[in-house]
């Protein structure tokens, strides 16, 4: 029961960092800081998948992680690229600038 | 109420029985305490997100979340009867203060340095986890290479806005934020659920020796911690998998470049331009040996070899 409640307890970190982190993808309106906030989520999956990984006793969590943080860093070149693209097209970081993508 | 109390708790599939369970069990952490703490956290957070509040408003919303924060982790570890360690819960609680910090930190200089923070106690909580390689994994990419790429594209893509006093205001889009009050209550309700589900529900997972929790293990008995074992996982087990990340890699940066390329235009007028170097023949312009033409001469009767 002890390693029982050692996961839920990095689980709880780990959903509590997710949900932070979904909050301010919501609320914020620079584009910058909007995609921090994905990679505080993806911190809080990786502090799931750790666990599990410990709890289980394989390395199956421990090597997702390492795929997580592949694509948390292709994601973070591609989308700040992005972000520079559309910086020079309207000069301003503002997300509500490119409210026609709405549709 | 007493009817709504009186639901039985293990149909747990419907919301309302949830709701009814949240109300009264008897739990590790019980769920009325978290329905009180999540609202905290949440009247806090609103008021602390970047809005053009007064600043002792703001610094309210802060000693909510703080109290938010104190409460839980004085609540876990007297229920847990501080088993957890005490870098435990400094390590989580520098991080998850770091994360609000991300969120709320109108400057997104500071925020992506409050990321940085939290990084570093994430990596903390990994090695408590015995996971080294995770963890020199997370500072290295993260810290090292992601947040510097963070903080260049905010130096880059920035126009600073000076006020005739010479302080720097905020843009517009950093001072305010939307849909404060439904993002919070979407988030903290998420948050409330999900908290309440892994300390109340994770009685019924497949125990670590278990067939499922066996099945997946590759490499013997491995142990956690043990980074050759991870790394000979990795390249026996995962190994496609790994070529694939590899390769995702590369396919990223091409794409990076080419999205972020600059298409230089020359502004300088066509005549103040080199002339056009005319071709020169391919073959050569008489008969001697020496007069083989070179190419990128204005001069077609240029010799390769000048005569000696």
């Amino acid at each position: 029961m002890s390693e029982l409640s050692f996961l839920q307890h990095y689980l709880a970190v780990g959903a509590i960092m997710f949900c932070i982190g979904l909050i301010g993808f919501m609320t914020r309106r620079n584009l910058i800081v909007m995609f921090l906030c994905t990679e505080l989520m993806f911190q809080g999956v990786a502090i799931n998948l750790v666990a599990f990984s410990q709890y289980y006793g394989n390395f199956g969590g421990q090597a997702f992680v390492i795929f997580v943080l592949v694509i948390a860093a292709s994601e973070a070149s591609l989308a700040l690229a992005l972000v520079v693209l559309l910086f020079r097209h309207r000069n301003t970081l503002d997300a509500d600038a490119w409210k026609e993508l709405k549709g | 109420m007493q009817a709504f109390l009186s639901i039985p708790t293990s149909l747990s599939a419907d919301p309302l029985s949830i709701l009814g369970a949240i109300f009264t069990t008897p739990a590790a952490v019980s769920g009325s305490v978290v329905v009180v703490l999540c609202v905290l956290a949440a009247v806090g957070t609103i008021l602390l997100l970047p809005s053009r509040l007064e600043i002792a408003v703001r610094r309210v919303g802060g000693v909510f979340m703080l109290a938010a924060l104190i409460i839980l982790g004085s609540l876990g570890i007297s229920h847990a009867e501080n088993q957890m360690g005490v870098y435990f819960w400094i390590f989580s609680i520098i991080a998850l203060v770091g994360a609000v910090r991300v969120v709320t930190h109108p400057q997104p200089v500071y925020a992506a340095l409050y990321f940085v923070l939290t990084v570093f106690a994430t990596a903390g909580l990994f090695i408590l986890m015995q996971a080294e390689f995770m963890a020199a994994a997370l500072v290295i990419i993260y810290a090292g290479a992601i947040l510097i790429t963070y903080v260049f594209v905010i130096m880059l893509a920035s126009n600073p806005q000076s006020t005739a006093a010479g302080e720097s205001t905020l843009a517009d889009y950093d001072a305010t934020s939307r849909d404060r009050v439904i993002a919070s209550a979407v988030g903290f309700v998420l948050m409330g659920t999900l908290i309440y589900v892994i300390f109340d529900k994770t009685d019924r997972m497949p125990e670590p020796g278990s067939q499922l929790a066996g099945a997946v293990t590759q490499v013997g008995a491995a142990v956690p911690g043990a980074t050759q074992e991870l790394g000979t996982y990795l390249f026996t087990a995962q190994s496609v998998n790994l070529e694939l990340a590899g390769l995702i890699l590369t396919l990223s940066m091409v794409g990076a470049i080419v999205i972020a390329r600059r298409h230089v235009i020359s502004t300088e007028p066509e005549l103040q331009r080199l002339p056009q170097v005319e071709i020169a023949p391919m073959t050569p312009v008489d008969d001697s040996p020496h007069s083989i033409p070179v190419y990128g001469t204005a001069n077609p009767r240029q010799k390769a070899y000048p005569e000696t």
